[in-house]
């Protein structure tokens, strides 16, 4: 064989070389840390090794472009091998088998062969019923004595393996038009608020929606062992301000607007706005408040103004707080309320010292203490759009029609031949098939028999 | 205890005594204890079979009705009533006993690890929402026929390899008596293939699944990678036997390639992190 570029690229160990490539990056991308799945884990590598990695985009491998070469590499091995043998397979199943009259009948094992004490004119208009019922494209030939039968099926099953190597086409072409002309996004929506901007997650960048959504709630219902029993955001979906729909969204359940997919992907809880506060003055009774961001209340001993500047649900690991802003004519300060401020004071014993600020009994004589703060649920939506997913639904659907061809039909063709002599009737019966020699025989001896019940 | 677990527990000992039948039996080359074999791994699937529906009414008893194939104990359960079903099926069709001392003892140590392991629970476990899809049942379960259509493959490969021992080294009787390697090709390519066509179905629903649940019907999840290479060992495998016409050992070596590829594909992923993690 010539040595042309075309040849390498239809050789099969091309194909096992890529396979085994493809097979191996792949197995790296199961152990090294993907981008996309948040960075932390590789924290523990070193930074030359990270380096390493970057440069060659160990990190995001299967969107590499590398790996993206070594996938068309492979398109186009399976392409060239299909086409080069894609004429072989069609001369095959085109083909008229030959009317010859001896070829098929050599080295005939004798139970193909059969007598039966009639004369040909007698049985042949059964055994031609006989062989036309089970196999299409039959042709007769008749001489002196002699008659054959030529029938074959099944000379589609050729055909079977262009499809699988077709919908394994299809499913790269899907995948391209989906990461060409589709996104996958995410958005974190706290109960109550709206937005018309998703962050993408490969690209970083944000992506205008021609719509807004709405998260009016976000529930979470628990079985009786405290297992998740079920996630439902439920949305609005608005434009020009008019609801346009609504629904629950749940796992498993997406919903469908304007063509953009929404997925029930995770859900976390932010602070509400609102926190309650208790404020004692020594000796003097105390007085619990509920506050909200911007709050602002006065003290009258120290002539303070105090405002609420911040509500957060856990600062520096150390929990929920609020943030204090106190004016008063001794000056201007800041304090941290902490809702755990015993527990963090036993960790940190001279924590006063080192930040008085987190120290709620800074402006004497009054002393806080953070209660509670509201929270409130926020959800995690997915929000994807994939024009390619149709187009791999029916490579998926073409690779079992494929699978099924391949595997479980065979071209089987057929010869029967009669000849009669001294009244007697001589019937062979040759069989060849390009798989399953098993059921070939099966159906030969289904043949055999009937053919035997004509004497 | 449970009682569908205790029957469980039991079905683990019954499938350890049909190995050990069929092993007997090919070591001493007496057919005499065959049906014991056979009949007794029968009598371990129909007891399997009656605990794993107790388990599916259980679950509804409990308010939280769902099909016993939602975690790593229903799973490896499972696997080993499809392994023994078809090999029984196997077993029936090519009318011969030496193939399941190689497959019946896989049944087994997939029900002792499922059975007595400690990080396996055999609790009835609610289903999370992400399990919650008409997809799990047909997930599962063409997964599981593939991943024991495998198992068959590697058993045939084990005593395709076996039976090359006895080559040329003076007559073994039990080794004379396994059946003739062209016939152990021949079934394993047939278990092979089954296994792929079940592989292929399993990746598919998987693939719709994920779309219906996490919006991406291939997001190279550790599991879904391995599952790839796992059909892409099986493809080379098929491959060089229609392109190249490879029979015999590199096909047996091949069987058991693949199905350590699909043991990893279940078990060793599961230490990779990714989205399978309740299998």
């Amino acid at each position: 064989m010539k040595k042309t570029p075309l040849s390498f690229l239809s050789s099969l160990k091309l194909t096992f070389t890529l396979l085994l490539i493809i097979a191996i990056a792949s197995i790296l991308g199961t152990v090294i840390p993907q981008e996309y799945e948040g960075g932390e884990s590789f924290s523990h590598l070193s930074p030359g090794l990270v380096k390493a990695f970057n440069s060659l985009q160990l990190f995001d491998m299967y969107h590499s472009v590398w790996f993206i070469i070594l996938m068309c590499l492979l398109s186009l091995n399976l392409i060239v091998c299909s086409v080069n043998r894609f004429p072989t397979s069609w001369r095959l199943f085109r083909k008229v088998p030959s009317l010859d009259r001896s070829k098929p009948f050599e080295d005939l094992s004798p139970d193909r062969v059969l007598v039966i004490e009639r004369r040909l004119n007698e049985v042949i208009a059964r055994v031609e019923n006989l062989v036309r019922r089970r196999y299409k494209r039959v042709r007769r030939s008749d001489t002196a004595n002699t008659t054959l039968f030529q029938g074959e099926k099944g000379a589609y099953s050729h055909f079977g393996v262009y499809i699988i190597h077709l919908s394994i086409l299809i499913f790269i072409l899907g995948e391209i038009i989906g990461s060409l002309f589709g996104f996958n996004a995410f958005v974190n929506l706290p109960e109550g608020e709206f937005t018309s901007t998703v962050y993408l997650r490969r690209q970083r960048g944000i992506k205008k929606l021609d719509f807004t959504v709405r998260c009016d709630k976000f529930s979470i219902a628990y079985y009786d062992n405290g297992m998740p029993k079920e996630y439902r955001s439920d949305l609005s979906f608005l434009k020009n301000n008019k609801a346009i729909y609504q629904g629950p969204l749940l796992v498993n359940h997406p919903i469908t607007f304007d063509g953009i997919k929404f997925y029930q992907a995770s859900y976390g809880s932010v602070p509400g706005g609102q926190a309650y506060i208790t404020i004692k003055k020594a000796n003097e009774r105390q007085s619990s408040i509920a506050v909200k961001l911007k709050d602002s209340f006065y003290l009258k001993e120290k002539d303070a103004r105090v405002t609420i500047s911040r509500i957060e649900e856990n600062l520096m690991d150390m929990g929920p707080a609020v943030l204090l802003k106190i004016q008063s004519p001794q000056g201007n300060m800041r304090l941290w309320v902490f809702k755990d401020i015993e527990k963090i004071k036993e960790d940190i014993p001279d924590l006063f010292q080192k930040v008085p600020k987190f120290n709620p009994g800074l402006l004497k004589p009054y002393y806080f203490k953070l209660n509670s703060i509201e929270t409130k649920y926020y959800t995690g939506l997915q929000v994807s759009h994939d024009p390619g997913a149709s187009i791999v639904a029916i490579g998926a659907f073409f690779i079992i029609i494929g699978l099924i061809i391949t595997f479980f039909s065979s071209h089987k063709r057929l010869w029967v031949r009669l000849d009669e002599k001294d009244h007697r009737t001589r019937i062979m019966v040759g069989a060849r098939s390009n798989r399953d020699p098993v059921g070939l025989k099966r159906e030969t001896e289904y043949l055999l028999r009937h053919l035997k019940k004509q004497g | 205890m449970v009682i569908n677990t205790t029957i469980l527990s039991w079905v683990t000992f019954i499938y350890l005594a049909s190995s050990i039948f069929y092993i007997f039996r090919m070591v001493t080359g007496r057919a005499f204890w065959g049906p014991f074999a056979s009949y007794i791994a029968l009598a371990g699937l129909i007891a399997q079979s009656f605990a794993l529906i107790l388990r599916w009414v259980e679950s509804y008893k409990l308010g939280i009705g769902h099909a016993p194939l939602s975690n790593l104990y229903e799973s490896l359960i499972f696997f080993a009533w499809s392994i023994v079903l078809l090999y029984l099926i196997v077993e029936w069709r090519i009318k011969s006993r030496n193939l399941g001392a190689f497959v019946i003892p896989f049944a087994f140590l997939f029900m002792a690890y499922a059975s007595f392991s400690p990080d396996v629970s055999s609790r009835i476990q609610p289903l999370i929402p992400a399990l919650q899809s008409n997809w799990l049942i047909s997930h599962v379960i063409t997964c599981f026929i593939g991943y024991a259509a495998f198992t068959i493959a590697c058993g045939l490969g084990f005593m395709y390899l076996l039976k090359g021992l006895g080559k040329g080294r003076g007559p073994r009787p039990f080794l004379r008596s396994l059946p003739d390697r062209e016939i152990l090709d021949e079934l394993a390519y047939h278990s092979v293939v089954i296994g792929f066509i079940f592989l292929t179905l399993g990746i598919i629903t998987g693939s719709v699944w994920a779309y219906s649940a996490w919006g991406s019907y291939w997001s190279w999840d550790p599991k879904e990678t391995w599952s790839l290479i796992t059909w892409l060992i099986y493809a080379a495998m098929l491959h060089s036997r229609f392109v190249r016409d490879w029979r015999g050992k590199r096909m047996a070596i091949m069987s058991i390639i693949g199905f350590a590829s699909v043991l990893f594909t279940y078990f060793g992923v599961n230490y990779l992190p990714g989205l399978h993690s309740y299998f």
